[in-house]
């Protein structure tokens, strides 16, 4: 066996990134997708809803895929994880659920209904039921998830829900409305663009306050995460990425206030991405945290293999027909259709 | 009564059975329409007859409230693994969450990722690559079919590796695909999802002929229907007969489930097929029951008497018998007899066709044809449904057959947790199946736009050039997808 050490460990790793990559595109365009679907709630007439609706219109499906590539490869890739983190997240797992399910039929069920009140609320309670779900699990993540020395779930059915999985969750939520408001920005024009300029700059703050929070606490509530963060060379990671945000909050905040189109959306993309990578960085190395790891988790090599054969060679095919439609559709919305 | 209440194996197994039972309502029909959508585009680039692009333009509305639909239902589906049925999960994750990451990259994403342009991209993409792009829809729905295929058939055949110390080890993961089920089970769905699909656009068709409105145009998508049926309808049934055949050798319980035989009948003897029965599961015999002698040994050998023994229900212990024997025998029947009736209402058709009866200008005088295009048109969905019935209850108590009990692979949740998310399942997913059934109903009463015209493509000004107003929009409903 010793000789298939390195790769023992490197096959697991290289799982830990796409699946990464997976959930990293997930809660970026899935997150503008719920974003959009919860400012919906406040959208002020029904013209101006289906304007919003038709900013999804042709994404919302392959958003939402990228969550069942994230649940398919998990359950290849580390099916040790996909099995206890869905037992240990079973009401959160099931609430956003709902809220997809929800939000998805309301979504054509509006296209065709005269009386389109019930969808639009329907519409926007899934989309928000659907984003706290996941705050949640991203809650347990800090919390950690506890299991026993198989590494099953070993823990309560309440376990999820602490008061600082509340605030994790709202933050997450909060983080959704501006990825969502800096997309209206740059697919509308006129007045609703002028309010989503003010829906995002109330989002920056709110998820700064949380995302603050989050980063104190971290350090101060698991001990685990303080260790790591306070480890050379981990530290200067750990240091760098705050100094990083603030910066990016600060050029987010100045492009709104400039009125800027395209601008918001990417510093928040970039808010995202560097929020995501000091995630990473927590995890790492394991997979259920705080204690199992991704090599206790990982399938075996050869399972590793083959799907990294099939999958790995696809994943630049599907980036790239992923990026085609986009460009197909890009520019503004007027009414119920494009530009 | 109210035992099951308390027992979370029986509930995921009821929240597991609910939950296939929608979900399948809806991939069913987008993954064989989305075929159809590619012959009538096809037609439509060919022949440059509006009446196909209108048609085209028409049915993807159905297509699209089904295929919403159909992902919102699926996902509970690709998570239940984990949520409930953990131990399965870990048990064989090593191959069969390998298939479920197939199916969600290769299929599922090229679906959804050329839906919209399927969708909304006739103005905005050339012709071909709107084309393409239903092509692609088709393809990634079908390879859905494959790879869901493919991981159920080795639940009913595990191949390719062997379990050690309760996990599955796989040796050879193109032998675990190539499962001795997958390649008839596949053909077997692929047909079942494209028959019912036909008969679903066939029946309304035959609903808008029989009364009258549009019926040259609807005489068009029949016909195309009917086309395609010539060759389906008599193919599935030769499928599902060695599907059959495959059950008898691999799974010798489920036949007898089937058949609901509790006798064995031994080698050289002829068996007779049993028409009509009332199984008594307790009883471990049958009420009552009407049987043609002999017809078993011909359907299972062609031949008057057996050469393989066939086993009778008794001669497993119980504990290793399939339960709901009723259930199964009857759900078999169902499904036999539904793809007669189709095969049948399939040949009375072309004959018809033949002899000019269905021209666009006597069509309306096929009254009793038209009905019974219609009363064919929900058939499809039950003989799905029945299907699936006699494939998983059949499997029973094996979730891998042979090698894992439904009973070890459920997960230990508190059963509250799994009565909640059941609850909370079942109530929506019955109110969806009202609101699909409401909304497609009246995508039908409303009809296709029979003024739409070609669509012309590049006409649009550039992007983000000038900062319009929401104008309010203009189109006609039909068009505003």
């Amino acid at each position: 066996m010793e000789p298939l050490q390195p790769l023992q460990n490197f096959l697991p790793q290289v799982w830990f990134f796409i699946l990464g990559l997976f959930l990293f595109l997930y809660v970026l365009l899935d997150g503008f997708d719920l974003g959009v679907g919860i400012l919906s709630l406040t959208a002020s007439s029904e013209e101006r809803r289906s304007i919003l609706m038709t900013s999804l219109g042709n994404v919302w499906d392959a958003n939402e895929t990228w969550l069942i590539l994230m649940g398919g490869s998990l359950f290849g890739a580390f099916p040790l994880a996909y099995a206890t983190i869905l037992n240990a997240l079973y009401i959160p797992a099931v609430i956003m659920v709902v809220g997809l399910i929800l939000r998805a039929v309301s979504f054509e069920f509006r296209e065709n209904a005269d009386n389109k009140l019930v969808w639009n609320i329907a519409f926007g309670v899934g989309s928000f039921l659907a984003a706290l779900g996941q705050g949640f699990a991203l809650g347990s993540v800090f919390e950690g998830i506890t299991v026993d020395a198989d590494g099953h779930f070993a823990g309560g059915v309440w376990d999820w829900l602490t008061w600082r999985s509340v605030i994790v969750s709202l933050t997450l939520i909060q983080a959704y409305v501006l990825v969502g408001s800096t997309y209206l920005i740059l697919k509308t024009s006129g007045e609703l663009q002028a309010t989503h300029y003010k829906t995002a700059t109330i989002a920056t703050w709110t998820t700064l306050a949380g995302a603050v929070f989050i980063t104190v606490s971290t350090p101060l509530l698991s001990d685990n995460a303080r260790e790591l963060l306070f480890s050379v060379p981990m530290v200067y990671i750990f240091g760098t990425i705050p100094v990083l945000g603030v910066l990016l909050v600060f050029l987010l905040l100045r492009s709104l206030k400039r009125r800027e189109e395209n601008t918001p959306i990417i510093w928040t993309f970039l808010l995202f991405s560097l929020s995501f990578i000091g995630l990473g960085f927590i995890i790492f190395p394991n997979i259920i945290p705080p204690s199992v790891t991704i090599y206790q988790a990982a399938a075996s090599p050869s399972s590793l293999v083959f799907m990294l054969t099939f999958i790995g060679f696809l994943i630049p095919i599907v980036l790239a027909y992923n990026v085609y439609n986009y460009i197909v559709f890009r520019g503004k919305v007027i009414g119920a259709t494009y530009e | 009564m109210t035992e099951f209440l308390a027992d979370t194996t029986t509930l995921s197994r009821i929240q597991f059975a609910i939950t296939a039972i929608f979900h399948m309502l809806w991939p069913v029909l987008t993954t064989g329409m989305a075929i159809y959508l590619i012959i009538i585009e096809g037609l439509w680039l060919k022949t440059r007859n509006l009446d196909y692009y209108r048609h085209a333009r028409f049915w993807s509305r159905l297509y699209v409230l089904n295929f919403g639909i159909g992902v919102a239902s699926g996902l509970p589906m690709a998570f239940q693994f984990g949520l409930n049925w953990a131990p399965f999960s870990e048990s064989v994750g090593d191959f069969f969450g390998t298939v479920l990451g197939f199916e969600g990259t290769m299929a599922f994403m090229l679906e959804a990722s050329f839906l919209g342009i399927m969708l909304f991209g006739w103005e905005r993409v050339p012709p071909i690559i709107h084309f393409i792009s239903t092509i692609l829809v088709a393809v990634g729905a079908n390879l859905s079919t494959f790879w869901i295929l493919a991981a159920n058939s080795w639940l009913q055949t595990p191949a390719g590796g062997e379990f050690v110390n309760g996990k599955f080890v796989v040796q050879d993961y193109f032998q675990a695909i190539a499962n001795p089920f997958m390649v008839n089970s596949f053909l077997h769905m692929f047909f079942a999802t494209l028959e019912t699909s036909l008969f679903v656009i066939g029946g309304i068709s035959a609903w808008y002929v029989l009364n009258k409105r549009h019926a040259e145009f609807f005489s068009k998508s029949l016909k195309v229907v009917l086309a395609v049926a010539i060759l389906i309808a008599p193919l599935q049934i030769f499928v599902g007969h060695l599907s059959a055949e495959q059950v008898y050798h691999h799974q010798p319980a489920k036949l007898a489930a089937m058949e609901a035989q509790w006798e064995t009948v031994p080698a050289g003897q002829p068996a007779a097929w049993s028409l009509v029965a009332l199984p008594n599961d307790r009883a471990e015999r049958n009420e009552w029951e009407l049987k043609i002698p002999g017809a078993l040994s011909y359907l299972l050998e062609l031949k008057p008497t057996l050469d393989q023994p066939v086993r009778g229900l008794k001669s497993w212990q119980p504990e290793n018998r399939p339960h709901m024997v009723g259930l199964i025998y009857y759900s078999f029947r169902i499904m036999v007899a539904i793809g007669l009736f189709l095969a049948a209402l399939m040949t009375v058709s072309a004959i018809q066709w033949v002899r000019g009866k269905l021209a666009a200008e006597v069509i309306t005088q096929q009254t009793w044809l038209m009905r019974a295009w219609v009363f064919a048109a929900p058939l499809g969905y039950l003989a799905v449904e029945t299907g699936w019935i006699v494939r998983c209850v059949g499997r029973q108590p094996w979730l891998v057959y042979g090698e894992l009990r439904t009973l070890d692979a459920a997960s230990k949740l508190p059963a509250g947790e799994v009565l909640f998310s059941l609850t909370g399942l079942t109530i929506m997913y019955v109110i969806f199946l009202g609101a699909a059934l409401y909304f497609g109903g009246r995508i039908i009463r409303k009809g296709p736009n029979l003024e739409l015209q070609a669509p012309l493509v590049g006409n649009q000004p550039k992007l983000g050039l000038e900062l319009a107003q929401h104008a309010p929009d203009q189109r006609p409903a039909e068009a505003r997808q």
